[in-house]
C-alpha cells in the first residue's frame, strides 16, 4: 500500500470512529459548532377578530407551579406568532398573556397531560403535526362567515321582531286611545 | 374599544358592575317617567341592532384599526332608552362573537353607556343654546357634537382606563406608546361618527321627526 492509499484507509476509519462516537450530528468548522435536538415547543398565534395579526404584541408566559411570576416574556411577530419551550419537568397549565394597546387575552395551554398528548405537543410525527395545525386552525381562525353571518342575521331578526311587536302592540294602543276619545266626544255631543 | 377578559382587575370589574347597575337603574326610572313607556321600543330595537353590527365595520386607520361604536348616534336619538340598548348589544357581542367579555360586561357599558347619556344631553342643548341657530342648522351641528363627544369620551374612558391599570408584568412604556397611537386613530373617527349622526337626525328629522326625542 502506499501513502496514498494509507491516508484515505486512515481517514475512513477516523469517520467510522467519529461516527460511532455520535460525532455525526455537530458539524465542526473553524470554531463554529452547531447542533440540534428534538424540543416540545409552543407556537401561540394572536389575531384580532377581524384576522389581522396582533403584530408587536407583548407576551408573558406563566408556569404551572408560580402563576404570578413572568416565566418567560416577549413579543410577537408581524405575523402575531410567539414560539416558546416549557420546562418538560412542569407539567401542568402554562398560562400565557397577550397584551397590546389595551387589548390582548388570555390562554392556558396543557403540558404533559394527556390531553396536551393531542393538542399541543410539537414533537409529534409528522402525521400528527399535520392535525395539530389543523385543530390551531379551528380555534384560531373561529367562525365561519357562514356560521357568523347566521348568528348576526339571527340577532337581527330578534331585534326587528321585538321592534315590529311593540310597534303593534303601540298601535292598538294609540288606536284604542283614539277610540276613547272618538266615544267621548260623542258622549259629549 | 371593547375591554376583553383579564386586561383589568377585579375591582374596576366590580366598579363597572356597580356603576352599571346605577345607570340602569337611571334609565329604566326615566323610562317609567314617560306617557308610554313601551312607545320608544320599537327603535330602540332596531337602535340596538344597528350598535351590535357597528362593531363588526372595521375601519382602516393607520397605524391601526378601528371600528364603529354609535354610542353617541343612540344617545341622541334614543335619549334615556340609550344605556339599555347599549347594555343589551354588548351581551350579544359578547356572548356571539367574544367582543368584551361577561365578566367585562359592566366596565364596557360604563365605557359606551355613560358618553351615550351624555350625548343624549348634548343633543338636547339644540333647544336651549341652539335656539337662536336655524333649526336645520341647530340640529346638525348638536347632531355632529353628540355623536363625536359619545365617541371621543368612550375613547377617553378606555384609554384612562387601560393607561392606568397595565399590569406590572408588562412593559409600561411599550403599552403606553401602543395606547396613545391608537388613542389618536380614534380622533378620525369622532368626525365620521359626528358627520353620520348629524346625517341620522336630518334624515329622521324630514322623514319622522317625532322619532327623535323632544
Amino acid at each position: 500500500m502506499n501513502m496514498k492509499g494509507k491516508l484515505i484507509l486512515g481517514l475512513v476509519l477516523f469517520s467510522s470512529l467519529g461516527s460511532s462516537l455520535g460525532w455525526s450530528e455537530k458539524v465542526l468548522a473553524h470554531g463554529v459548532q452547531i447542533e440540534h435536538s428534538a424540543s416540545q415547543a409552543i407556537e401561540i398565534n394572536a389575531k384580532y377578530d377581524t384576522g389581522t395579526p396582533l403584530e408587536n404584541a407583548q407576551v408573558t408566559v406563566y408556569s404551572p407551579d408560580d402563576p404570578t411570576t413572568p416565566w418567560k416574556q416577549g413579543t410577537t411577530d408581524e405575523q402575531g406568532n410567539f414560539v416558546f419551550t416549557p420546562d418538560p419537568s412542569k407539567t401542568g397549565y402554562w398560562e400565557v398573556k397577550v397584551r397590546r394597546a389595551g387589548h390582548g387575552g388570555l390562554t392556558s395551554i396543557p403540558v404533559g397531560t394527556e390531553t396536551n398528548n393531542a393538542q399541543v405537543s410539537a414533537s409529534l410525527p409528522p402525521d400528527n403535526q399535520n392535525n395539530q395545525t389543523s385543530f390551531y386552525s379551528q380555534t384560531s381562525q373561529g367562525l365561519s362567515p357562514i356560521q357568523k353571518g347566521i348568528m348576526i342575521g339571527s340577532i337581527l331578526w330578534g331585534c326587528v321582531g321585538t321592534a315590529l311587536f311593540f310597534s303593534k302592540f303601540n298601535f292598538n294602543h294609540s288606536s284604542d286611545q283614539n277610540t276613547s276619545n272618538v266615544r267621548q266626544q260623542e258622549s259629549e255631543g | 374599544m371593547h375591554i376583553s377578559e383579564g386586561i383589568l382587575p377585579a375591582k374596576v370589574l366590580i366598579g363597572g358592575y356597580a356603576i352599571a347597575g346605577l345607570a340602569t337603574w337611571y334609565s329604566l326610572r326615566e323610562i317609567n317617567k314617560q306617557k308610554n313607556p313601551t312607545e320608544g321600543v320599537p327603535k330602540a330595537a332596531l337602535l340596538t341592532a344597528a350598535f351590535f353590527v357597528s362593531s363588526s365595520i372595521h375601519i382602516p386607520i393607520p397605524p391601526a384599526s378601528v371600528h364603529f361604536v354609535l354610542n353617541g348616534l343612540l344617545g341622541a336619538v334614543l335619549g334615556c332608552y340609550a344605556f339599555p340598548a347599549i347594555l343589551i348589544g354588548l351581551l350579544f357581542q359578547a356572548v356571539m362573537f367574544g367582543h368584551g367579555g361577561l365578566t367585562t360586561l359592566g366596565i364596557n357599558a360604563v365605557i359606551m353607556g355613560v358618553p351615550a347619556i351624555i350625548a343624549a344631553q348634548i343633543f338636547q342643548f339644540r333647544y336651549s343654546i341652539g335656539h337662536r341657530l336655524k333649526p336645520h342648522v341647530s340640529l346638525n351641528l348638536f347632531g355632529f357634537f353628540a355623536g363625536a363627544t359619545g365617541l371621543g369620551i368612550a375613547a377617553l374612558l378606555f384609554f384612562g382606563l387601560t393607561i392606568t391599570n397595565i399590569p406590572s408584568d408588562f412593559d409600561a412604556q411599550t403599552e403606553q406608546t401602543a395606547i396613545f397611537g391608537l388613542m389618536l386613530a380614534h380622533i378620525p373617527l369622532m368626525g365620521i361618527e359626528g358627520i353620520f349622526t348629524a346625517m341620522v337626525v336630518s334624515f329622521l328629522q324630514r322623514v319622522k321627526p317625532e322619532l327623535l326625542p323632544s
